[in-house]
């Protein structure tokens, strides 16, 4: 069997890649992390029943489930289309074999859909199908309910990765996606128009008609239909490639940098980095809505009685992009190290320029935070004692301990959920940059005052600020310490 | 000018390069020859100070190279992609090193003047990344960067391979031009031992990371590295 092979072949390629083995850790974390996300939605499938029951008299709890069905698919093409990884198969060493085309496509358009992440829902819909809609229908209109899903997840995926062929995750594409997301919203809040009535009339009917399962399935084969007609369009992978690959060369005016001097065109040069790659540029858009986080955590009686909580939030806020990016510090430009250590600069100069970038991070997010000083002068002294502590304290701790990250790190890569690089050392460096202040301000607020919790940090990140020079220089000596470590750990691929 | 004492590499207890004493002086044309993992990259990478010897040291103008920045004024170097930083175009790139090198945009441009005919007017201009430029184009990048800061020492690892022809005599013309207006001191590795031996004037076969033959050119030295590599 042709198809068989290429599963296998597949299957090879991911277990004899050489950062398998070596990210084992990582993977292991990563496992744990499903397990337990995994235990918490079988937990809320079993108690659904029991929530939807309560939230709502006159609408059964299956009702109410398909009245939230459309708003699953959008919410769930809509992640999809940021998260979800093109199913990259490397067409052109197969395409000169005898293998037709048609097989191939076909084989890279439905093997996500044999991808475990897809079917984690299930974990809630299928106790809640056994539990709820067998007691108030019967067992048929269960098992409808749950392929009603499926469908879903089916033809959300192939569309997804229509629209991402078709249309490339640009900004412009992202934020017209935000935006008719939260237009749907407002209509229904406003009560013009109600995607929830028209979500259960339609999923109720598919799920109570014999045959209305039909429809749904017909969506599935029309997405895949023009999954199909994309490729019979664009035949070549440098056609669709092209895409995916979009306007790269943003030339952005950058010449105010030059004024200072190597510093200046080292930033430069990152701000481009930054720019012009995938995975540093969905970072950068991610990085937008981790700034609203502040809204969840702000208006929650639960969060603003805990200090260390509290400080947590605003110093991730303050500090987003330097946390960010930070933790690729050094790393991100392994690609390049080579040059960057045989080209006239300095060490030091090289540091500083690095330095200099995660200030101008931590100042723009500080800046971008200020709307949260609504809530009150509580949030404006956390949000000032956090920005200093990072400023003086967090920025060289990152600079010193990104010298340990060696990996190689690709980022032509795309985007959300890629761990490439990413090893246990990457978790371990959120110890001491977020845990151990949280700590501090929890104990010392407890036992003394939140205000003298406050003015330790600040008093500490000032020292930070004032002791710049020397602390640089042990980041430097650090860096020469293991400058063999990092440019042979960046010359190795993956 | 490069002076080189009891140098030696081991990985893993394997020595992959040993090289006791070696003196290169000023303006010396200094060819590099030997079969795949005899040692010539390693070299190169031990002299621009990228892996540390376990042994003995590197001492450019009597400064040893060990984490220490000021030979980085004075070399320019390409051995392989690693050195050319992919994401930005050609001109960028070249205005980067070059302000490295405190060139102003004039000197810059005098300079990528000057390289015209090397490039071969599908270099500059284009708009396109240097990831998307083809091997032979993102080597010519690489070698004229490397020239850009006036540099006394020229290292290159293979330079003549993945040119096209035209481009081959192009740069072997310019690196003979460069050792006789400037007296520039060059370290250049080839698997092409016509190339190397009309580039250079002395030319050293490395086996298994040893030194087995020093020769200064004449017209048997091609002879004689060919029979030498003979099998």
């Amino acid at each position: 069997m042709l198809i068989l092979n290429l599963i296998t072949q597949e299957w090879k390629k991911s277990y004899r890649a050489q950062g398998f083995y070596k990210n084992l850790a990582v993977s292991i974390m990563l496992g744990f992390f499903a397990l337990y996300m995994a235990g918490i939605f079988l937990f809320l499938g079993f108690s659904l029943n029991e929530i939807l029951e309560k939230a709502n008299n006159k609408l059964n709890p299956m009702e109410l489930f398909n009245g939230a069905m459309l708003y699953l698919m959008l919410f769930g093409l809509a992640i999809r289309f940021f998260m979800q990884q093109l199913n990259t198969f490397d067409l052109p060493p197969y395409q000169v074999l005898p293998i037709k085309r048609s097989l191939l496509i076909n084989f890279l358009l439905l093997k996500p859909l044999t991808n475990p992440v897809n079917y984690f829902l299930l974990l809630v819909v299928v106790p809640f199908s056994i539990k709820s809609v067998i007691g108030y229908y019967s067992a048929l209109v269960a098992l409808r309910f749950v392929l009603s899903f499926i469908f879903m997840v089916w033809f959300n995926s192939l569309m997804a990765s229509f629209l991402k062929r078709k249309f490339g995750s640009g900004l412009l594409t992202s934020i017209l996606i935000f935006v008719i997301l939260v237009g749907i919203f407002e209509l229904e809040y406003l009560k013009i128009f109600s995607l929830f009535n028209l979500s259960k009339t339609i999923y109720n009917f598919y799920v109570l008609t014999p045959l209305g399962l039909v429809i749904p399935f017909l969506g599935v084969g029309a997405a895949f239909a023009l999954n199909k007609w994309f490729f019979s369009q664009n035949y070549y992978p440098e056609n669709f490639n092209r895409k995916i690959k979009g306007d790269k060369t943003v030339t952005a005016n950058l010449s105010f940098l030059n004024r200072f001097g190597i510093i200046g065109e080292l930033i430069s040069l990152e701000i481009k980095l930054i720019l012009r790659h995938k995975r540093t540029k969905s970072i950068l858009y991610m990085s937008g809505f981790f700034l609203l986080y502040g809204l969840i955590f702000y208006t929650q009686k639960a969060y603003t009685n805990s200090n260390g909580m509290l400080f947590f939030v605003a110093m991730f806020m303050t500090g987003l992009l330097m946390l960010m990016f930070g933790q690729w510090l050094i790393s991100w430009d392994s690609s390049h190290f080579d040059s960057l250590m045989t080209q006239n600069i300095p060490i030091r100069t090289y540091l500083n320029a690095n330095y200099y970038l995660m200030i101008a991070f931590n100042i723009i997010c500080f800046v971008l935070t200020t709307p949260y000083f609504f809530f009150g002068m509580r949030i404006v002294y956390i949000h000032l004692a956090a920005f200093i502590f990072n400023v003086g304290v967090n920025v060289y701790l990152l600079m010193y301990l990104a010298t340990y990250n060696t990996r190689r790190i690709d980022l032509s890569k795309s985007s959300a959920m890629n761990y490439q690089g990413t090893t246990f050392k990457s978790f371990l460096i959120v110890v001491p940059i977020m845990l151990l202040p949280m700590l501090i301000v929890g104990t010392i607020s407890t036992f003394f005052s939140p205000a003298a919790a406050l003015w330790t940090l600040t008093l500490l990140g000032i020292t930070g600020i004032l002791f710049r020079k020397q602390l640089i220089s042990i980041c430097v000596n650090q860096f020469n310490r293991r400058k063999y470590k990092l440019a042979e750990g960046f010359r190795e691929g993956e | 000018m490069i002076q080189v004492t009891d140098l030696q590499k081991a990985y893993n207890g394997v020595t992959v390069l040993n090289i006791p004493a070696l003196t290169i002086s000023k303006g010396e044309s200094f060819g590099l020859v030997g079969n795949n993992g005899a040692g010539k990259t390693t070299f190169f990478r031990l002299i621009l100070d990228l892996i540390e010897p376990t042994t003995g040291e590197v001492k450019i103008d009597d400064q040893c190279v060990m984490r220490n920045d000021a030979w980085k004024t004075s070399t320019g170097s390409f051995l392989d992609e690693g050195f050319l930083i992919d994401f930005l175009t050609p001109e960028e790139y070249f205005g980067f090193v070059g302000k490295l090198h405190h060139k102003s945009e004039g000197d810059i441009a005098v300079f990528l003047d000057a390289m015209k005919d090397f490039f071969n007017d599908e270099i500059l201009g284009s708009k396109k990344l240097i990831r998307d430029l083809s091997k032979g184009n993102q080597k010519k990048i690489g070698i004229a960067a490397a020239l850009i800061g006036d540099p006394n020492i020229l290292i290159l690892d293979e330079p003549f391979t993945a040119l096209d022809p035209s481009s081959q005599i192009r740069l072997k013309r310019f690196l003979t031009d460069l050792q006789t207006r400037f007296n520039m001191t060059m370290l250049i590795s080839s698997h092409d031992l016509n190339h190397i031996t009309e580039v250079c004037k002395r030319i050293v076969v490395l086996e298994k990371g040893k030194m087995v033959k020093d020769l200064n050119t004449d017209s048997d030295t091609l002879k004689e590295l060919e029979a030498y590599f003979a099998v």
